[in-house]
């Protein structure tokens, strides 16, 4: 069977000041079925550049990307991107935005609001259904976010830096979540951050990639039991060798913004 | 603080009428230039009882309608084919702005030989009074969408027309209604231009022919009729419509 997602020699570059500048030169990567791949890497490294194509929202570039086999395509409901800054519909309410794929499916009214609802139940935001975007805290429209791309039963989650705006408490909470529901529901996740202990903390593999051009440059298995959690002292010798690899990386760049410290 | 602003208000009128019953004692103009707010109130009642003033009103808003609804519906389509387009956006754009700057009246010369004397040729400038605001606002409303929005629509799978209807257009509405609304009193201008300067019933008659007759009571109370359709229409109409946006997008 082939693999969930096969990228083979993938390279993207852009004409700079009249010369070619590769954004992502040769990405050569597999992920399996469920699993959960953490990116980390400085900034301009292409990850969500790579995100955007295996969502079919960035299509220019060589190589190949495979989902199952079949070259990806338009974007679709099959791979789901949660942006960054999430992109929740502030016209609709928290029931409409997570039926507003459905809708698009053509599932019968009462059908898809039922599904919304199990969904918004799942992330715990039922008191909220009727709220719009703009009334809730930035934890809440992460699960809003959640609950939108999950109820329409995504085989590839993409998600790109979603709790970094977040501040601490908030986040470890969603990391429990997440956890619990990537286990129940066996989704395939790429993960992209820059914070390493999040990255450890979440991935069964950590993806350490370079910039200018982007490449993957080391990967590691995080063979640790789960749930994990953000304070685990187990974490802390991958963290040191994800860390390790990226230094490399970071002192090309802005030391700050890499600081894995607790309010990073 | 709600009744402290009716006090405030209820003062203010208060004086403005006050001050206008002082200027018309004063004896300044003759009381047929200068009437005393009495006898505009007189003129008004006697308006709307007489239907003169109702008639006046059904056909102005008939006609303000008629002609709004088109360039709704006229510079909606255009504005967004100015947006998607790049060729249109780059000939007809610049058109449409040089247009936007010309008062609408400019065109009644035209309408009347094209149309002739009538009905056509004041809804023909009351649609030119407000397509063009009409159609910058679409334009620049989805020039200027966030294009999150597009991309997270795109990615749950809306396509083309389904990502207009359910994406492109609520996203774009703030911006839009406001220029509906400049569009509601572009209109309204141009039709108390047209009407006043061709005559064939409605408001703007009804002000010309108070000033064919002396008769300036008669000028004032058309224009505070009005000016209450205004207040009225914006208050229940794009009132509710931003309240509704505002509950929805938040302050």
């Amino acid at each position: 069977m082939p693999a969930m997602l096969k990228i083979e020699n993938v390279t993207k570059s852009y004409a700079h000041n009249g010369k070619r500048l590769d954004v992502l030169k040769d990405i050569n990567l597999e992920i399996n079925d469920g699993e959960f791949v953490c990116i980390v890497g400085p900034s301009g490294c292409g990850k969500t550049t790579l995100l955007n194509m295996v969502a079919g929202l960035d299509f220019d570039h060589t190589g190949k990307i495979l989902h199952r086999g079949e070259p990806v395509g338009i974007p679709g409901p099959d791979r789901l991107m949660i942006f960054q800054e999430l992109g929740l519909f502030p016209w609709l309410t928290v029931q409409k935005n997570v039926e507003f794929g459905l809708k698009l499916k053509k599932m019968p009214s009462k059908e898809r609001a039922k599904l919304a609802r199990e969904y918004i139940d799942m992330v715990h935001l039922t008191k909220f259904k009727d709220s719009y975007i703009h009334q809730l805290s930035g934890g809440m429209k992460q699960r809003v976010a959640l609950a939108r791309a999950l109820v329409l039963d995504p085989e590839i989650l993409l998600m790109d830096e979603p709790f970094t705006a977040l501040d601490a408490q908030t986040r470890d909470s969603l990391h429990d979540e997440l956890q619990k529901i990537w286990s129940r529901t066996k989704k395939t996740i790429i993960f992209v951050t820059h914070n390493v202990r999040e990255a450890v903390c979440l991935g069964d593999r950590v993806l350490v990639f370079s910039s200018l051009p982007g490449a993957v440059k080391a990967s590691f298995l995080i063979d640790l039991p789960r749930p994990r959690r953000i304070e685990d002292e187990g974490l802390m010798k991958h963290v040191r060798q994800v860390l390790k690899e990226l230094k490399f990386e970071i002192d090309k760049h802005f030391h700050e913004e890499y600081d894995t410290k607790e309010d990073s | 603080m709600i009744q402290k602003k009716t006090v405030k208000q209820i003062i203010f009128y208060s004086a403005i009428l006050a001050l206008w019953q002082i200027v018309a004692m004063l004896k300044i103009w003759p009381p047929y230039l200068f009437p005393s707010p009495l006898k505009v109130f007189d003129t008004l009642v006697h308006g709307f009882m007489d239907t003169t003033f109702i008639f006046g009103i059904i056909i102005s808003m008939r006609r303000l309608l008629i002609g709004y609804g088109i360039s709704i519906v006229l510079g909606g389509l255009l504005g967004l084919v100015m947006s998607k387009f790049k060729t249109v956006e780059d000939t007809l754009g610049g058109l449409v702005l040089g247009l936007q700057t010309l008062p609408s009246i400019c065109w009644l010369p035209l309408a009347l030989l094209w149309f002739g004397l009538n009905e056509k040729a004041i809804i023909f400038i009351v649609i030119i009074g407000a397509l063009f605001s009409v159609t910058m606002a679409t334009y620049s409303a989805v020039k200027n969408l966030p294009q999150l929005y597009v991309k997270a629509g795109r990615n749950m799978g809306a396509r083309r027309f389904r990502l207009l209807i359910e994406v492109i257009m609520p996203a774009a509405m703030p911006p839009i209604i406001s220029g509906l609304k400049q569009g509601w009193s572009f209109a309204w201008r141009s039709l108390m231009a047209g009407e006043l300067l061709f005559l064939n019933l409605g408001l703007g008659y009804l002000l010309a022919m108070g000033r064919e007759l002396n008769d300036m009571s008669q000028v004032i109370a058309v224009m505070i009729t009005i000016t209450l359709i205004s207040i009225f229409t914006d208050k229940l109409i794009f009132g509710r419509i931003e309240l509704g946006i505002r509950r929805r997008w938040g302050p």
